[in-house]
């Protein structure tokens, strides 16, 4: 049996809020492979964010575990994690998160600077994906000069830069409007068609309905995980 | 290694250009800021330039009594015990003493020393007048710049002429050569024969405001502020050939003394010998705790100037909360962090401390030409004053630093 690519094992994260204890995630194991398109949904508060977050290593969860292709994290100490998130995690947030007065160039050899790659390298492979992305001819414009759909397809870039295993993408639609928002679909499917493995976190059905994977989340635990029916396949 | 090496040169020229980055964006905050340090360091310099050119000053008015030299002097009256006979002694035998037993001596400039009124037509100048001998220009390296030197028939005979310092010079005669001219001092008819070569002055001690007549002149016309026998000196210089342990000597003449005044072991001497070697240590401590007195209030400012550093390091890693969460998801480890924070701080010092620097060696160079008194900032002190700078930005830019590269990756990014 294959080694799952992300695997939770009976993951716990609560807060403490005025004395009493929230359970932000209650438990929840599961499993996702190599190549899988899962769509994270789930209400305001349901624990999805925070889910994706503890698989993105961005946040420690209270007990259980998180492996990630095989590997435990729950012992990592935060050097380890940077190193991980930055070999293997791609991450595509809402609001984009570029960094301003910093060409689309720069911003998508960031994570090659922490990875210790050089710089001719680094300008290489940025703009190799850059490219990839259909933004060749914007290199070297700041984010300001970006349209919204072109912002998230330079933070994608970015995201792939290191080429990871795995493509989180936060709400990644939420600051878009609808034609971009299948754009960027369509971008995720295909890179998905290409072997990425991507998980993506949404509360709106029709962008979940772009996987081929969803993960229903309530109060913290998951009520629901199946297929999807009635895939939606972006063809321009 | 290389490699290695590399990928660091790499991420510091990263960092740097983050770091002009972030200043350029808040150009009015950062130069309010770095004035902070401008200042400090404007003051830490000038401090240290100051207390330098005291030490300057100090060692050249040592330097300009000659070279190698001891100097030995009675006991004044208030120190040796108040009665009279008790009183130091310091008489031209004992000189003539020291020159012929003591090995290593050059030569002897026995003086005595007058507070003098010149008078030359209708000019007039208040000056010290020193008897001497030949031997004077000898230790001290008295040069007549023009017209002649002293000589020992000049002693001999208790001649009645006179070297004058350049600065008597310009009192009594202007730009007019005096040589061959009459000058009445406190009265007394002395005909002027040399110029002395100008010495310059010391911490505003004019070597060049001096008269040098034959010592047997001096005892002859003047009241002289030792009125006592008739073979009396005021202050005995002795010339000590190069080389020479000085410390040695100095013992050596203590103790030819001791034996010709008859002290006994374990009395206190009637004389005191000071060696150029003594007063250079002295006066370098002295001159070195000055320094360091202005040095450490200056520092104060610098210290100031680095909390200002401080106080907007922690604005920008607040401003800069979620950039750092963004950088921590994309791979940064938390040294990353801390080093980007680092460098922004050093390099924020650095320029105002190079600001500070310049403004040092402008206001060094007005005070030089105003004051007459040495301001020198060496390379030294220059290369020193950006790298303190530096450190200021470590020192003052680490805690903020350490802060930003502790926050958790999440919580960073959640911050708005």
């Amino acid at each position: 049996m294959t080694v799952p690519l992300v695997e939770t094992l009976s993951l716990v994260k609560e807060y403490a809020v005025g004395g009493g204890t929230v359970h932000a995630i209650a438990g929840v194991s599961l499993a996702i492979a190599r190549g899988e398109f899962v769509a994270i949904m789930g209400a305001s508060g349901s624990g999805k964010s925070t889910f994706m977050n503890m698989i993105g290593c961005l946040d420690i969860p209270s007990s259980g575990d998180v492996r990630i292709d095989g590997i435990a994290t729950s012992a990592m100490n935060s050097d380890a994690l940077a190193e991980l998130r930055n070999s293997k995690i791609g991450f595509v947030f809402q609001q984009f998160n570029l960094l301003p007065r910093t060409t689309a160039l720069d911003n998508v050899a960031v994570p090659l600077i922490y990875a210790g790659v050089g710089r001719a390298e680094r300008q290489e492979r940025a703009r190799a994906k850059l490219e990839a992305m259909g933004l060749g001819e914007r290199l070297d414009h700041s984010p300001a000069k970006l349209s919204g759909g072109q912002q998230q397809r330079v933070a994608i870039a970015r995201a792939l830069v290191t080429e990871p295993l795995i493509l989180l993408a936060d709400e990644p639609t939420g600051a878009l409007d609808s034609q971009t928002s299948e754009d960027i679909m369509h971008l995720f499917q295909t890179l998905n068609e290409a072997g990425n493995t991507i998980i993506l976190v949404t509360h709106e059905r029709e962008i979940a309905d772009h996987a081929s994977r969803r993960i229903m989340f309530r109060d913290g635990k998951v009520i629901e995980d199946a297929p999807v029916t009635g895939r939606r396949v972006v063809r321009p | 290694m290389t490699s290695r090496f590399r990928k660091a040169a790499s991420r510091a020229a990263f960092n740097l250009g983050i770091a002009l980055t972030a200043l350029r964006v808040n150009l009015m905050r950062s130069i309010l800021t770095t004035l902070g340090v401008s200042i400090g360091v404007f003051a830490v310099v000038l401090a240290v330039a100051v207390g330098s050119g005291a030490q300057v000053s100090v060692m050249g008015a040592i330097n300009s009594l000659g070279s190698n030299m001891a100097i030995v002097f009675p006991v004044p009256d208030d120190e040796g015990g108040g009665a009279v006979a008790e009183r130091g002694r310091l008489t031209m035998r004992d000189a003539v003493a020291i020159e012929r037993q003591i090995e290593g001596v050059t030569a002897i400039a026995p003086q005595l020393h007058a507070n003098v009124q010149l008078v030359s037509g209708g000019r007039n100048a208040a000056t010290e007048a020193i008897g001497v001998t030949p031997g004077y220009a000898q230790v001290t390296n008295a040069v007549a710049e023009s017209g002649r030197f002293l000589s020992e028939a000049d002693v001999r005979t208790a001649a009645r002429v006179i070297v004058l310092g350049r600065t008597v010079v310009t009192k009594l005669f202007g730009d007019y050569d005096p040589i061959g001219e009459t000058v009445r001092v406190n009265k007394v008819p002395f005909t002027v024969v040399g110029i002395l070569e100008a010495k310059g002055s010391n911490l505003g001690e004019d070597n060049d405001d001096v008269a040098l007549v034959p010592i047997s002149a001096a005892r002859q016309r003047f009241t002289t502020d030792l009125p006592l026998g008739p073979d009396d000196l005021r202050i005995l210089f002795v010339g000590i050939e190069d080389g020479v342990d000085l410390g040695k000597v100095k013992r050596e003449i203590s103790r030819l003394l001791r034996d010709r005044y008859r002290v006994r072991d374990g009395q206190g001497s009637p004389f005191i010998i000071r060696t150029t070697e003594e007063f250079m240590e002295e006066s370098a401590m002295v001159t070195g705790i000055f320094q360091a007195v202005l040095v450490a209030i200056a520092s104060i400012s610098l210290l100031v100037g680095g909390i200002g550093i401080m106080n907007i390091m922690l604005v920008s890693v607040t401003e800069r909360t979620r950039e750092i969460g963004l950088r921590m998801a994309l791979g940064a480890k938390r040294s990353d962090i801390r080093n980007q924070f680092l460098v922004e701080a050093a390099v924020l010092c650095m320029i105002g401390g190079a600001i500070g620097l310049l403004l040092a060696i402008g206001a060094a160079a007005v005070f030089e030409a105003q004051a007459d008194f040495p301001v020198p900032i060496g390379v030294g002190t220059a290369i020193g004053a950006i790298l303190f700078s530096a450190v200021v930005g470590l020192l003052f830019g680490g805690w903020p630093a350490v802060r930003a590269s502790r926050l958790s990756p999440i919580e960073a990014l959640r911050t708005e």
